[in-house]
């Protein structure tokens, strides 16, 4: 392609734009406003993704192993607890293991602990398994009652809460994956109808293109840049505002709630956008191509 | 040239635009193609660009069969075609320099060539001063010879001519006429339809008639009505 085409058509495709000026307005605005909330949508599943995976981290289930037990029984269970399909991790925790941590978390009252040592100690040897995710906990469970010397009463695990995370954080990243595609789609709606407007104005100028010889591309191109251009603008105004949005949501929320950042941490905003920056601008000018392409085809047809 | 096999038109309503044409235009001919109204003119005219595909028959443009060409190809198959419309169809918010310079522009040509060829044109068509206005201070020949200009910068071997001098006066029409036939004479084929008989009888050119889709003269040389 010559340079004198590509500014032939840089020149074209700015002039639709601007000889429908308000509807060029009016569709980046729309426009704008759909990668806002695909955007917003997509934080609030990336981070309940993110909050499960710290949950998944933290919650396991913890084993109690009744009265005295040999070193060579702790080995032998630990190898069938490993052995079990979506166990990650397996940790022997022996008795004084067990106190010390329990005199490390409370501190300054460690008096109460005060008689018990080594010799005197009444905690259990236990198991801390790690899972790989909080789906396979059913599972494991199962796999852990079919283990002989342990039994329903010295398994630990938190039941309720998983699984009420795992069913709020599966509504809502449908329910942002519904909002996302429907967005898509509108978005692409409207740019087609801006690029439609601006091709029937110009239906007189295609038709005489095709009679001297143009390709369908040469004649695609100047609506294909106007497309992009919509998409563009609209996709760089939500990701310039969101940025410094999410940085200031999420440190209000520190800030008011202190003890909500003990349990949960919001994702990084340099890590949320690193990805929702380059999402939006390749969304914003995939838009452009698509709807122009589409809004176009009818009018090729000479 | 161009060569009709046999060619039939039927639209999808029924109606028929031609039946079994047959017609071979050599290199540097100028054909008139008259007829009343409804004869098929523009059938022909259309079937010549490929802006209509032939029910039946072949259509052979510079030795391509034109039946046989994809969607891609038509824009390759036009630029040997250079065409003239009775309403000139011109773009309004381009001077007439721009105008001419747009047909090649469409076909890519270099900006060096452009600025070369363009005002050559234009001073062959009459209009070496006109090349910054814009169609609507034109009077109806001047634009058409803007619309003339177009059609033969790209200096296609065909030019296809429908109504050329519809919409203008005798006078005016007179000097598009003596623009074609210099065109011609430059070794350009010509296929002019018209219902001019005035124009027909004073040119003394091949004449092709039709009625009612069918070719029922067809004279090496001659007027409107000249039985065969």
């Amino acid at each position: 392609m010559r340079p004198s085409t590509i500014r032939y058509f840089l020149k074209e495709g700015f002039s639709g734009l601007r000889k429908n000026l308000l509807m060029t307005v009016a569709s980046i605005i729309a426009v704008a406003a759909c990668i806002s909330i695909m955007s917003f949508s997509y934080c609030v599943v990336s981070n309940l993704q993110y909050m499960m995976d710290q949950m998944e981290d933290s919650i396991g289930i913890s084993v109690f192993l009744e009265g005295d037990v040999t070193s060579e029984e702790i080995e032998s269970l630990k190898t069938q607890i490993s052995q079990i399909e979506h166990v990650t991790n397996v940790t022997y925790v022996s008795p004084a293991d067990s106190l010390d941590k329990l005199k490390d978390e409370w501190g300054a009252d460690e008096d109460i602990f005060i008689g018990l040592d080594d010799e005197n100690n009444p905690l259990s040897h236990s198991f801390q398994i790690e899972l790989d995710q909080i789906e396979s906990q059913d599972a494991v469970l199962t796999a852990l009652h079919n283990i002989e010397g342990i039994n329903e009463d010295n398994v630990e695990y938190g039941q309720s809460v998983s699984e009420l995370l795992v069913k709020i954080s599966n509504v809502f990243q449908i329910a942002g994956i519904i909002v996302m595609l429907i967005l898509g789609v509108i978005s692409v709606m409207i740019i087609v109808n801006t690029i439609r407007i601006s091709v029937v104005n110009r239906r007189v100028e295609i038709n005489i293109m095709k009679y001297v010889g143009a390709t369908d591309w040469f004649i695609r191109w100047p609506f294909i840049i106007e497309g992009i251009i919509i998409g563009l603008i609209g996709a760089i105004i939500p990701s310039l505002l969101g940025l410094p949005l999410y940085a200031k949501t999420v440190s209000l929320f520190y800030n008011y709630v202190p003890f909500v950042a003990n349990f949960i941490r919001f994702r990084l905003t340099g890590d949320v956008f690193s990805f929702v920056l380059p999402a939006a601008l390749l969304f914003g000018i995939l838009l452009g191509v698509v709807g122009s392409v589409t809004s176009i085809r009818k009018h090729l047809q000479v | 040239m161009i060569r009709l096999q046999n060619v039939t038109k039927v639209y999808p309503n029924g109606s028929r635009g031609v039946e079994g044409l047959n017609l071979h235009i050599k290199k540097g001919d100028f054909v008139f193609i008259v007829g009343s109204s409804g004869s098929g003119k523009s059938t022909l005219i259309k079937l010549l660009l490929k802006e209509l595909d032939p029910t039946s028959g072949e259509i052979i443009i510079n030795r391509v069969k034109t039946n046989d060409l994809s969607r891609k190809q038509i824009p390759y198959l036009r630029r040997n075609l250079g065409v003239v419309f009775q309403d000139f169809r011109l773009l309004p918010n381009k001077t007439v320099y721009e105008n001419v310079a747009f047909a090649m522009r469409v076909i890519e040509a270099p900006s060096r060539i452009i600025r070369r060829n363009v005002p050559a044109v234009l001073s062959l068509v009459g209009l070496g001063q006109k090349g910054r206005s814009y169609p609507n201070q034109l009077s109806g020949g001047e634009q058409q010879r803007t619309a003339l200009a177009r059609a033969i910068v790209n200096n296609p071997p065909i030019l296809i001519c429908d109504e050329p001098t519809g919409n203008l006066d005798p006078e005016t029409a007179w000097g598009i006429m003596q623009l074609l036939d210099d065109i011609n004479k430059r070794g350009t084929t010509i296929v002019m339809a018209t219902h001019a008989r005035d124009i027909v009888d004073a040119m003394q050119k091949r004449v092709v008639t039709l009625n009612k889709g069918h070719i029922i003269r067809d004279i090496e040389k001659g007027g409107y009505d000249d039985e065969a």
